[in-house]
């Protein structure tokens, strides 16, 4: 044994460099228009305004998020954990109905190094030209091939994290102070730090973040089943692979239909080889889907040696699309997206909380009413200014002050001094009260807030 | 224990020694006292740069926290978060390649490439994009 006799070293190999061949077709065409819809998601959405605002910014010193037409506050959280949730449940419908979906078309990590591939590409030229590059010894022509696929990988990487910090600092300021090199600590260094994640992750390890850091690899085959959708080489049917002429038969020469041209493998991101079977590493770009078909296409022969298939379709067996556990995924994901858009579409823009004085459970008064002091916070949370009616509906008789006047200017947080004074015989001990917040302006926007109202128990 | 009575030790053995833990019970043991650590340093520096009284004050909650609420609420977070990391870590280690992974032990063989026109003269001079 090699490993017994040559010692640890004897073994070590050098991770070859992967160079994926370009490859088109159809499954080709659906990734580059997901890196066209998602990238130019990224990179237009904060210039684009909408009602005098950028149209997605998270204001971190305001604490306000505003996501298209809705502003989002802390207190809206919940809404931030049901869209987590919601990811959640769309990657587990999606994985179990399709497989590695996410992974092949919608992966920040797939969606950026195709980027970084076809600038390299640009540069570098196909695949034998970059190996050819590579090996080549340094000269004035590899120096500047090499520099201008470095330039051209850094300005993209530094403009994705001016990007990204557009998103948080309206992009037309920082743009400004850009070009004025004003640029804050904090934006500089958020700006730098996701440049060089980009440049990493997209330009430098590629694939090895899918291979060795990803914990979605290593969890996806928990949702899969054999009728999990899945790219696979159809053995059956390709199996005794060789070379062959396209006019040969291959029954006589005893050849399955797999040519073994190994383009499969030169067109893989991941440098797998799918006729080994299902591997974590296989991120189901299709790209060998593509090439086979072509390659099928030549020789004369039927598509599919590579297919999006199941096991059960490939042992022949019938495949169910429609199965307990995408039916729960689904319900799950239906519901709480319903929720949602519900609770959105019925958000009030008033939030009201009262706080009771810690410092004295009521006070007597001497005409015979007990008093009982809060502290008020209204926030506003429209985009114009109100002023609030104040009343407790059931108990009419129970006399409401606030101080000041509960008037707050569109976005205003306010706090107020709110005093409750009750005839003595409303009650015994704790009360508990509902209080209404009314804008005056527009009956719509009210709110009811629950608190307790204290009286002497005897 | 009389040697006749013991388990013979080798890989193939079923079932556990007696007082020793599976690496499962030792990834969860490990992980849940390395997130308790996590999660003390975490709440210290939390609550030394964050008052909790601030929290109610700043309307992040939408009610009003007693102190002691809060500061358990801040370290069941914390613990909740370190734990998730620490288990994603076990997990991460746990399903990834063996040790001599970088020396090619237990490595599959890089795959067999070569010119599609090789073995198949029909398919020279293609590019094949």
């Amino acid at each position: 044994m090699s490993d017994v006799s040559g010692g640890r070293n004897s073994l070590y190999e050098k991770e070859p460099k992967i160079y994926p061949r370009e490859v088109s077709g159809r499954y080709d065409r659906l990734r580059k228009i997901a890196v066209f819809v998602l990238l130019g998601l990224y990179y237009l959405l904060p210039w684009i305004d909408i009602e005098g605002r950028q149209a997605v910014l998270f204001d971190l010193p305001a604490r306000r998020f505003y996501v298209l037409w809705l502003d989002f506050w802390p207190q809206d959280f919940i809404y931030l954990a049901l869209l987590l949730i919601c990811a959640g449940l769309s990657l587990f419908f999606f994985t179990a109905l399709a497989g590695r979906l996410w992974c092949g078309y919608a992966c920040p990590q797939t969606v950026w190094t195709e980027v970084f591939l076809w600038m390299e590409r640009w540069v570098e030229g196909d695949r034998n030209k970059q190996i050819k590059l590579d090996k080549a010894p340094w000269t004035t022509q590899k120096l500047l091939k090499k520099g201008t696929k470095q330039f051209l990988w850094v300005t993209f990487a530094l403009w994705t994290g001016f990007t990204f910090v557009g998103f948080f600092t309206p992009i037309k300021e920082l743009g400004a102070s850009v070009l004025a090199l004003s640029l804050g600590r904090w934006e500089l260094f958020w700006g730098l730090f996701y440049s060089l994640a980009t440049y990493g992750n997209a330009g430098i390890l590629r694939s090895q973040v899918c291979k060795y850091m990803c914990p979605y690899a290593r969890f996806q085959s928990a949702m899969f089943d054999k009728d999990t959708l899945i790219i696979a080489y159809d053995e059956e049917r390709g199996e005794p692979r060789g070379g062959r002429k396209k006019s040969d038969d291959p029954l006589k020469l005893n050849l399955g239909d797999c040519v073994s041209c190994t383009l499969c493998v030169q067109v893989c991101p991941t440098g797998i080889d799918i006729r080994d079977g299902l591997q974590y590493e296989c991120i189901a770009c299709a790209a060998c889907i593509d090439v086979c078909d072509q390659v099928m296409d030549k020789m004369g022969y039927e598509r599919g040696l590579i297919r999006y298939t199941s096991e059960h379709a490939l042992k022949g067996e019938k495949s169910q699309v429609l199965r307990p556990r995408i039916f729960i995924y689904a319900t799950l994901l239906t519901l709480i997206l319903i929720g949602i858009f519900v609770s959105l579409g019925n958000k009030v823009p008033l939030r009201a909380e009262l706080i009771r004085d810690r410092n004295m459970l009521f006070r007597e008064l001497d005409n015979g009413l007990v008093e009982n002091i809060y502290k008020l916070k209204l926030i506003n949370q429209d985009d114009q200014a109100h002023r609030y009616n104040v009343s407790i509906p059931a108990y009419p008789d129970i006399g409401i002050q606030v101080f000041p006047d509960p008037v707050l200017e569109a976005g205003q947080v306010g706090e107020f001094a709110f005093t409750l004074t009750a005839p003595a015989d409303l009650g015994a001990g704790s009360m508990v009260i509902e209080v209404l917040f009314e804008a005056v302006d527009d009956p719509d926007i009210s709110r009811l807030s629950e608190s307790r109202l204290l009286l002497p128990a005897d | 224990m009389p040697a006749s009575e013991r388990q013979p030790v080798n890989e193939t053995s079923p079932a556990p020694l007696p007082g020793r833990w599976g690496r499962s019970r030792r990834d969860w043991a490990i992980s849940l006292w390395v997130a308790f650590l996590a999660a003390c340093g975490g709440t210290f520096l939390l609550f030394a740069l964050l008052d909790p009284e601030v929290l109610s004050e700043a309307w992040v909650l939408g009610w009003q926290t007693d102190l002691r609420l809060t500061y358990g609420f801040g370290f069941a977070l914390m613990y909740g978060v370190a734990l998730v990391a620490a288990r994603l870590t076990a997990f991460m280690i746990s399903t990834g390649p063996r040790d001599g992974h970088a020396q090619g032990r237990g490595r599959r063989q890089p795959p067999v490439v070569r010119d599609p026109g090789e073995l198949n003269p029909d398919l020279r001079g293609e590019e094949w994009r």
